[in-house]
């Protein structure tokens, strides 16, 4: 555990240094958390189900935030590895690759559940500060199925697309493809949705259960990840 | 007798039915300095990558200390500290954050690794800089403070790639004397990869030219010149290529004019030099000086390697 948090702390030495991500962080933050407040007119205008509607899509921003952030920095991690030099060395050290591999996917996972947490912070106020009098509203973190979809599902999400996006930064040597194509990987979450194989339902068990399922695809898919991660593979990577 | 450091059996890799390294065999032993010279693509990384078990060999086998480092490539790690090509240091970190995290990584308790620090950045007149982001280092300075990460934990096998690269004359020399010292006293071995030939030919106590992946030539630099045909420099006056074509040389022996003015005489055997003196003064020849050739370590790299040497 002490090289994981060694490979941790490099990770986040890093990454606080890294101007450019700390704007595209707050960017992306800001605008996924005032979006939803700045549609709520649109959607509202005689549309019966406007508070189903918005409730919905303040959400999915979050859970977008914690993707496209995840995305982004998961597939950096590696390839900033490579653009600065540093693989070589990082490498011949004494770390394991499992630390390695953990290092930079909890980094990544961490930065998307972050980033999902400050959005909502940040729809919260947006909500209750701009043109909003009388009590505080929670809007769908006052609801069980809200709370449980923003405080669990995004990280599972976030770790599986950490997992994935250092995968595919194997593999690919650009930042804009290696991202693109991690984005996809959530596609294939959706996909059992968008063919209908399994129809979307609201309701506390269901909601349960398909955190549970996606928490397991997860699971299975970084289990995975430390068994097949292997410094050879770095290794080949520079040798090309 | 103390264990090599270094053996390689029959040490080969490929990479889609190109050989990178073929059939090298070799043994360094503890203590020494190892200079691997080679023009580029000859198989240096590729062999310092399969040393540390980076990559496995396709055949044959290396041993580090006795270990396999295809199987203890951890311990293997553990043991060795590297200075890569490009260095490889952390540019958003700042140095003493990047020797901090080369103590961390060694698995250096607080106290020590402080200490460590301090002493490593104070050797190579860094401290001052602590606080400075490594992106601002000049070549030089990042050349040291890669030599200072990899000496921190005390490694017992220094790994080298092109260790003055970038750096002044006066901080080459300090290098050299660090270097030698680590290998004399602290009885550490360093595995050295240069093109430096000067400087192979200065600090290390054994060589190895490697050229398309096999091993071409091994030895300590004075020995690998020492196989050579001998030779010898001659300065002389009313000496001229009509005269110096008629002198009766001894057997297989050859003189040749030098653009300084000197005679270069190749012999069969050294004690032939009398006979070749003989014949310039009973020409005429007025000698000056008999200067013996010592064989440069750039010479037999040079014959190595395919280039052709100076005549």
């Amino acid at each position: 555990m002490r090289d994981l948090g060694t490979m941790v702390w490099k990770e986040w030495a890093e990454f606080v240094g890294n101007r450019r991500f700390v704007r595209v962080f707050a960017i992306a933050v800001l605008i996924m958390g005032l979006l939803p407040n700045l549609e709520r007119h649109n959607v509202a205008r005689g549309n019966p189900n406007a508070a189903a509607v918005l409730t919905l899509l303040s959400l999915g921003y979050a859970v977008f935030a914690a993707a496209i952030l995840v995305a982004q920095t998961a597939p950096d991690l590696v390839l900033r590895e490579r653009s600065g030099r540093t693989l070589e060395y990082l490498l011949a050290t004494r770390l394991p690759d499992w630390a390695i591999f953990g290092g930079k996917i909890t980094l990544a996972a961490a930065v998307g559940y972050v980033s999902s947490l400050v959005t909502v912070a940040v729809q919260l106020l947006a909500t209750n500060l701009i043109g909003h009098t009388g009590p505080w509203t929670w809007t769908y973190m006052a609801v069980p199925q809200g709370r449980l979809l923003a405080l669990l599902l995004t990280p599972v999400i976030a770790a599986y697309m950490a997992t994935v996006g250092t995968f595919v930064a194997l593999r690919v040597g650009d930042q804009r493809t290696a991202y693109l194509v991690t984005m996809l990987s959530l596609g294939l979450v959706a996909l059992p949705f968008l063919l209908r194989i399994v129809h979307l339902h609201f309701n506390m068990p269901w909601l349960w259960k398909a955190v549970g399922v996606m928490a397991l695809v997860t699971a299975a898919v970084v289990t995975a990840g430390f068994r097949l991660f292997r410094r050879e593979m770095l290794v080949l990577y520079l040798q090309e | 007798m103390e264990e090599p450091a270094l053996v390689f059996r029959g040490l080969t890799r490929g990479f889609s039915g190109r050989l990178a390294v073929h059939g090298l065999d070799l043994e360094v032993p503890a203590g020494v300095v190892f200079g691997l010279l080679g023009p580029n693509g000859a198989g240096k990384t590729t062999t310092v990558r399969m040393m540390l078990g980076l990559l496995p060999p396709t055949a044959g086998t290396v041993r580090v200390f006795g270990l396999d480092p295809v199987r203890d490539g951890e311990r293997v790690r553990a043991m060795t500290g590297i200075l890569p090509d490009a260095v490889g240091l952390y540019d958003r970190l700042t140095a003493l954050q990047n020797l901090d995290l080369a103590g961390r990584i060694a698995g250096m308790e607080g106290g020590r690794r402080r200490r460590a620090v301090e002493a490593g950045l104070r050797r190579v007149e860094l401290w001052d800089r602590r606080d400075d982001r490594v992106s601002g280092f000049s070549k030089g300075m990042r050349q040291k403070l890669g030599i200072a990460r990899a000496l921190l934990a005390e490694p017992r096998l220094l790994v080298l790639d092109e260790p003055t690269s970038g750096l002044d004359p006066v901080n080459i020399v300090l290098l050299r004397d660090l270097l030698l010292s680590l290998a004399q006293e602290g009885g550490r071995t360093i595995f050295m990869c240069t093109h430096h030939l000067d400087e192979a030919q200065r600090m290390c106590g054994l060589v190895g030219i490697i050229q398309a992946g096999r091993l071409a030539a091994v030895g300590a630099p004075s020995d690998l010149g020492a196989g050579a045909r001998p030779a010898v420099r001659i300065r002389c006056t009313r000496l001229d290529a009509g005269v110096a074509a008629a002198l009766p040389l001894p057997p297989g022996a050859a003189i040749v004019p030098q653009p300084d003015g000197e005679w270069r005489v190749l012999l069969e055997r050294a004690e032939d030099v009398e006979e070749v003196v003989a014949a310039l003064v009973a020409a005429g020849a007025g000698v000056r000086a008999v200067v013996p050739e010592q064989r440069s370590l750039e010479d037999v790299y040079l014959s190595v390697v395919g280039a052709s040497p100076h005549a």
